[in-house]
């Protein structure tokens, strides 16, 4: 089984993680960390997610042109964008990491982000 | 004639020439070069030999050059200056002159990114232009680029160039053909035309300037073998213009070859027409057999007969064969002569080297080798005959089929030749005493000859054997000399008889060639590691190395002086050290640093502990402060200021007593403003605020007044007090802030028991003290010796202060919760000033003037002035006026107002780089202080003060805008950029960085989006959020060494206030 | 400033191979400003190293620093003492600060984690151009503030060569033709005669080819 990790803002994921995974939503070793705006993402804490174990890592933020913050999640998107190519460098898969927007409170797109993540490591 | 060459002499006899191109291959096949040169000759005047074209490697164009010439084809060499810097050029150009090229073609080269070795370092030394100025100053002024002399034979070459006429800038391209012209060229070539009426522009443009008739001009054209090699050339090579007429004929032709050979005639006739065209040059890339067409349909197949082509090789094979297999000969035997020579001079060198008595029995072998030398020599001579005899036979035969054969002369001759020549140029450069062993050496041969009998030509073969071993040993000797100067007298002894003189002569060098290598490897290894060890300062090992070294060869000399050097130095060290002790055990003083002359530091400290007991003394710790002052008599006895000062600690005359108990937390508000009074005390009671800044020396003078000041000072105390307290009595309800508890006891208390040194770092520079405004209200701001309520280290005289920013209109982006505080005069400034002062008891006043900002409202700075005048009246407090920050307006709006208020002591601000000469000036005349503001930045804010002083703006007349960020908003950058101000001013002395620092942070802050985000839930009461955010904001600015903050908020400057009382 | 790039991923983590303890050492000089050594790219490459040496099944202790500048004696020499606790110290100045810390601390095994490319000025958020080669003799006056040997592939001195067309250099079509632009920039200051004039062969000893260059103030000596 794979270890999955999602950095979320936190305007977007309404609903209870724990709840999705007893519903079976989302696989059991997702674990999210909640940002205050994925803005504040920085690039080392996403390779460290990789050197701490985890085998994928997403982060869904708010869609580009509603951030709370204006450019927050411009940002994240141009900080994974880095985050990728480094990946590319040390010879990891760069899939294995992705941005996703999310609208307000939406949950349904950080489902989708766990998902096709699990998929991407799946594969 | 430039240089006689067949296509200078076509050219100045005024034929149309027609010159062609011949690209060398990528190998070292000669053959290729040939067959091309073949093909060529008789149908053109000259070939271009390219340079590695398109910055591919190939057989250098020298080369090429040569072997064409020696096919009777006259080369054109190319030569780029990409490949090689002016050295190599140099020395190609003349070994190129000395064979035989005589025409130039001076280029810059394609970039080697076009070639087969893109990572070349491209070398670029000069330029096309250049390489015409330096190769035509070799010829005709004989120097080389340095300015050295050409000695003889300078190169005597016919130059050309190159031009684009289709390149860009179009209209630089006949200017920049002028250029080559003046800078040497006596000929062009164009790149290829195939767009015949732009070309003709040029020739135009080329004629009004004249350069037709300075130099030949030949126009560039090229065979098109096929329709994709047009396609191709109108596409990807640079600066080649093809016509679409050119593609469509191809593309339309049932031959495109015969097609292409047709469009070259037809543009060479078209060429021909225009005026200053003097011939063409026929590039047929890899298709060189197109020429002898081409040239035959242009009608110019009758070239005139070659003139100035003259090869330094031959061309027949025949002839080469025979004189490469005579000349290998030859060189084969000379060697082994020359290697037999020697290993005879050897041995007869021996031989003279042992004793007299075997002499005889010597010469007798001496005598049979010499015998087998000189038959050698017979035969050698007699080979040589027949050789020469047969190749002049065989040259016969040719001269009569051939001319160009005619100048063969290569034999075995010229090789012994110059054998002979390198002798005699050597012995020229003999010195006068090898001349003397040398002669002695020939007086004593001239013994043996006649001891032996020999003849003359034996005795010339041995002489010269051994002239031959002298000149070799001749080198060793001088380099052994020189390596080993302990016995240089060996060679000297005066030569009496033949073999003694010989013997020492050549025996010097065998002992001294011996004595270097006899120093063991491990000595010098470790003479080697002593040597490293003492240029690192590591004495001791080195003296142990060198020891080490010592013991295995006692008597090596290297290793001697290295342990003396390295002795000497540890002593030295040793001794520095010990005296180092010595100051720091007597003195009691950290160690000097070693940029500061001891007598300096040691004032510094007498300084330093003066003023560290002055501050003892106001505090009233008599017992610290007669050890500071014991301190400084220490090392300086006869300091007035500290005999004094002892005396006073010793009485208990202190200055000030604070009647306060730590501990008492309700007595505890008035000890802040004990001391806080004070400072605002001074400059009223003085009647020239502008006081030099108090130095540490000068506190000790000034307790005796501050001693009569307390009783006047405890009544007048209470005033800001009251003031500062009146908002919270007097309904405006929350802005009041009631003073911080002090249940700290003092830092003597807390810190008993621990040395002072442990926690107390005291400065050495010392703030500007600036003075604003004028009267009653005049305020001093800086003056301090101290970091940032670091009080216990040196002396805050004045405190930090707050002002109101009130606006010469009404704020349009002023949140709700900020603005009700004013909203019944923002319609008017003074009014709005006055409240500040009345109500909300504002020691100070920044009227922001942000209506004349020309991108804003575009006040006209009259109207701007009225209202700043109305506002300077109707407050007595301190004034700064804070222009848009617009430059050339601001100039203009503080100018209006100055002229309207001179009387009053208003601040200017900002000034920047681009306006302080102006508002410099101007505050200069009126001795008004001013804003320096710069973009965060230390050694920005440094400039402007600089460029301010050397206007005649005093520092003591400056405050530091160092650009201010609002927390979340880079608070955090410009608390390192002030903080590194302010240690520089305090700690490194930096003067220039000494003025006071203002922050005009309220506008930062409440242009914040958290300011203006209304009350919610999460982030809470907009007001109270706001308010935090500017006295945390003023609070961490003023920690980082802020003097003056210009403020919003009521209740935010009242907090500010609080805390800064508190803490001092 | 000075712009540099950090080098590739693989070539740092082969230069580290063997490190138990690393400290990287970043610059606030040129360097933080081009992003490529501030604190910023400190952090990101401890993150990536470590990263990288686990993947490789290694074990590696990262400890980062971001100095003020790399280029002033008081600055670095702190990290002699400091830096010798470490198997190697990576630093992420230019090379100035690499051989800065070369030079003035010998118990410092420095390793460079960056290519200093050239002198050059910020064009956009993330694009940075060369504008100057520091050839020590410079002839802006002549050249209407633009650089023809920093800026021409060929550092030529007399005008554009043979292969510029439509203000581009034969080298590159992103490239601009330099000389285009300093004819241009002469014909709108009406100066364009002063191209008629030839500039002389260059001294290049003032570009480093006199050796290593070195310059001073005597009355700034201490």
């Amino acid at each position: 089984m794979s270890r999955i990790k999602g950095f979320c803002c936190n305007y977007t994921l309404s609903v209870d993680i724990e709840a999705l995974k007893k519903e079976g939503l989302v696989p059991e070793d997702l674990e999210i960390e909640r940002l205050p705006c994925t803005g504040r993402l920085e690039v080392p804490e996403i390779l460290d997610a990789f050197t701490e174990g985890a085998d994928a890592v997403f982060v869904v933020g708010c869609q580009v042109d509603k951030c709370h913050n204006l450019s927050g999640s411009y940002r994240a998107s141009k900080r994974v964008k880095y985050a990728k190519k480094i990946l590319e460098e040390l010879d990891i898969n760069p899939d294995c990491v992705e941005m996703f927007f999310a609208g307000r409170g939406e949950t349904e797109p950080v489902v989708e982000a766990a998902r096709t993540m699990a998929s991407r490591v799946d594969q | 004639m430039m240089a006689g060459s067949n296509l200078e002499n076509v050219l100045r006899s005024g034929t149309f020439a027609v010159t062609g191109e011949l690209g060398p291959p990528k190998s070292g096949d000669m053959e290729v070069v040939r067959k091309k040169a073949r093909i060529l000759k008789g149908h053109v005047d000259a070939v271009n030999i390219t340079d590695c074209q398109t910055a591919i490697v190939r057989m250098s164009s020298l080369t090429a050059g040569l072997i064409a010439l020696s096919e009777g084809v006259e080369p054109v060499m190319q030569m780029t200056c990409r490949d090689r810097n002016r050295i190599g050029m140099q020395a190609d150009i003349l070994g190129a002159a000395a064979l035989g090229i005589k025409n130039l073609l001076c280029l810059t080269g394609d970039h080697q990114k076009f070639g087969n070795h893109p990572q070349a370092k491209g070398v670029f030394d000069m330029d096309s232009i250049q390489l015409l100025q330096m190769v035509k100053g070799m010829r005709d002024d004989k120097k080389f680029q340095c300015g050295e002399e050409i000695k003889k034979a300078e190169p005597r070459l016919f130059l050309g160039c190159a031009a684009n006429p289709f390149a860009d800038p179009f209209e630089f391209r006949p200017v920049r053909l002028a250029k080559k012209v003046e800078a040497g060229a006596d000929f062009v070539q164009t790149q290829i035309i195939y767009n015949v009426e732009k070309f003709k522009k040029f020739m135009e443009m080329v004629r009004d300037l004249g350069v037709h008739e300075k130099c030949f001009i030949l126009a560039g054209v090229t065979p098109p073998k096929s329709l994709g090699m047009a396609r191709y050339m109108k596409k990807f090579v640079p600066g080649l213009d093809v016509t679409d007429e050119v593609i469509q004929r191809l593309a339309d032709a049932k031959d495109q070859k015969e097609e292409g050979i047709d469009i070259c005639v037809d543009i060479i006739n078209q060429v021909r027409e225009i005026p200053g065209v003097a011939g063409v040059h026929v590039m047929a890339i890899e298709w060189e057999e197109a020429v002898p067409e081409i040239v035959k349909r242009a009608g110019l197949a009758d070239r005139p007969e070659p003139k100035g082509i003259e090869p330094v090789f031959t061309s027949t094979s025949a002839i080469d064969e025979a004189v490469e297999k005579a000349r290998q000969e030859a060189r084969l035997e000379l060697q082994g002569e020359l290697e037999k020579a020697q290993a005879e001079a050897q041995a007869s060198r021996e031989l003279v080297v042992k004793e007299k008595e075997k002499v005889a029995s010597e010469i007798s072998g001496l005598k049979k080798q010499i015998e087998e030398a000189k038959s050698m020599v017979s035969r050698k001579e007699a080979e040589i005959q027949k050789l020469t005899e047969q190749l002049q036979k065989t040259k016969k035969a040719l001269e009569e089929s051939s001319t160009s054969a005619a100048s063969q002369v290569s034999t075995p001759q010229p090789a012994a030749q110059v054998q002979t020549e390198t002798v005699s140029v050597a012995s020229d450069a003999l010195t006068a005493r090898e001349k003397q062993v040398l002669d002695s050496l020939s007086k004593g041969l001239a013994a043996l000859k006649e001891v032996l009998g020999l003849n003359d030509a034996q005795f010339e073969a041995m002489k010269r054997f051994l002239e031959a071993e002298f000149m070799l040993q001749l080198g060793t000797v001088v380099r052994e000399v020189a390596a080993a100067p302990a016995a240089p007298e060996a060679p000297a002894p005066e030569p009496v008889a033949p073999a003694q003189a010989a013997a020492p002569a050549e025996a010097a060098p065998a002992p001294e060639a011996e004595a270097a290598p006899e120093r063991p490897k491990e000595v010098v290894n470790l003479v080697a590691q002593g040597n490293v060890a003492l240029h690192s300062k590591d004495y001791k090992k080195a003296v142990e190395l060198f020891k080490k070294a010592l013991e295995i060869s006692p008597d090596d000399e290297k290793a001697k002086a290295g342990l003396e050097e390295a002795r000497q130095a540890l002593a030295e060290e040793k001794e520095a050290a010990d005296k180092a002790v010595e100051v720091k055990e007597v003195e009691g003083l950290p160690p000097c640093p070693e940029e500061i002359d001891p007598e300096e530091w040691k004032q510094k400290w007498v300084v330093r502990f003066t003023a560290r007991g002055n501050v003892a003394l106001m505090k009233g710790d008599f017992e610290a402060a007669k050890k500071e002052f014991q301190k400084a008599l220490e090392l300086d006895p006869d300091n007035e200021k500290a005999k004094d000062g002892l005396k006073r600690a010793e009485n208990k005359e202190d200055i000030y007593i604070p009647d306060v108990k730590p501990g008492e937390a309700a007595a505890a508000a008035p000890a802040p403003e004990a001391e806080a009074p004070k400072a605002e005390e001074k400059p009223a009671q003085e009647e020239k605020p502008a006081e030099p800044a108090p130095e540490e020396a000068k506190k000790a003078e000034e307790p005796a007044p501050k001693k009569e000041e307390p009783p006047k000072e405890e009544p007048a105390k209470p005033k800001p007090k009251v003031e500062m307290a009146a908002p919270a009595g007097e309904g405006v309800g929350d802005l009041g802030v009631a003073p911080l508890p002090k249940d700290e006891p003092p830092l003597e208390e807390r810190a008993k028991g621990i040395p002072e040194d442990v926690y107390k770092e005291p400065c050495t520079g010392v703030i500007q003290s600036v003075t604003l405004g004028d009267g009653d209200k005049a305020m001093i701001v800086g003056g301090e010796t101290a970091l940032p309520f670091h009080t216990f280290e040196g002396d805050i005289p004045n405190l930090p202060r707050t002002a109101f920013e009130v606006l010469d209109a009404p704020p349009e982006e002023w949140p709700e919760c900020l603005l009700k505080h004013y909203s019944d005069v923002v319609n008017d400034s003074a009014a709005w000033a006055r409240k500040c002062v009345n109500e909300f008891g504002a020691e100070a006043i920044c009227l922001s003037l942000d209506s004349t900002d020309p991108n804003g409202a575009n006040v006209s700075s009259a109207d701007a002035a009225q209202v700043a005048k109305k506002v300077i009246e109707a407050v007595d407090v301190p004034i700064i006026l804070w222009g848009c920050g617009n430059a050339e307006k601001d100039t203009e709006t503080l100018r209006e107002i100055t002229s309207l208020v001179e009387n009053r002591n208003v601040c200017l601000g900002p000034l920047t780089d681009a306006n302080y000469r102006t508002l410099g000036a101007t505050a200069m005349a009126f001795q008004y202080p001013v804003v320096a503001s710069t973009p965060i930045d230390v050694n920005l804010a440094k400039q402007l003060n600089i460029l301010l002083e050397n206007l005649g703006v005093h520092l003591d007349h400056i405050l530091m805008d160092p650009s201010i960020g609002a927390v979340g908003y880079g608070l955090e950058y410009t608390y390192s950029v002030m903080e590194r101000i302010r240690l520089a001013a305090l700690t490194q002395q930096d003067e220039k960085l000494s003025p006071p620092i203002i922050c005009n942070l309220g506008r930062e802050v409440w242009k914040a989006k958290e300011t203006r985000l209304p009350t919610d839930a999460e982030l809470g009461d907009q007001e109270r959020r706001g308010v935090l955010m500017e006295a945390i904001t003023a609070s961490t600015l003023l920690l980082a060494g802020g003097e003056v903050a210009i403020m919003r908020h009521p209740k935010a400057i009242n907090l500010t206030k609080v805390l800064v009382e508190g803490m001092l | 400033m000075i712009i540099a790039e950090r080098k590739p991923m693989k070539e740092l983590l082969g230069m580290i191979s063997g490190v138990k303890r690393l400290l990287i050492v970043g610059c606030r000089g040129c360097v933080a400003v081009c992003s490529a050594g501030g604190d910023k790219e400190v952090s990101i490459l401890a993150a990536a190293l470590k990263l990288g040496v686990k993947k490789a099944g290694g074990d590696i202790e990262i400890d980062t620093d971001t100095l003020v500048r790399q280029c002033d004696p008081e600055y670095i020499e702190p990290l002699n003492d400091r830096g010798s606790d470490y198997d190697a110290v990576l630093s992420m100045a230019c090379g100035v600060g690499v051989n800065f810390i070369g030079d003035r601390c010998p118990d410092v095994n420095v390793l460079p984690a960056l290519n200093t490319t050239f002198y050059g000025a910020n064009l956009s958020s993330g694009e940075w151009k060369e504008m100057c080669a520091g050839c020590g003799a410079c002839v802006l006056h002549l050249t209407g503030g633009l650089c023809p040997v920093a800026r021409c592939a060929k550092s030529l001195s007399n005008g554009p060569c043979g292969g510029s067309q439509g203000g581009r250099c034969e080298i590159n079509p992103d490239v601009d033709c330099i000389w285009q632009q300093i004819y241009d920039k002469l014909a709108s200051m009406n100066r364009k005669d002063e191209l008629r004039e030839i500039m002389p062969i260059r001294d290049w000893t003032t570009a480093g080819h006199g050796g290593p260059r070195r310059r001073i103030r005597e009355d700034l000596l201490p």
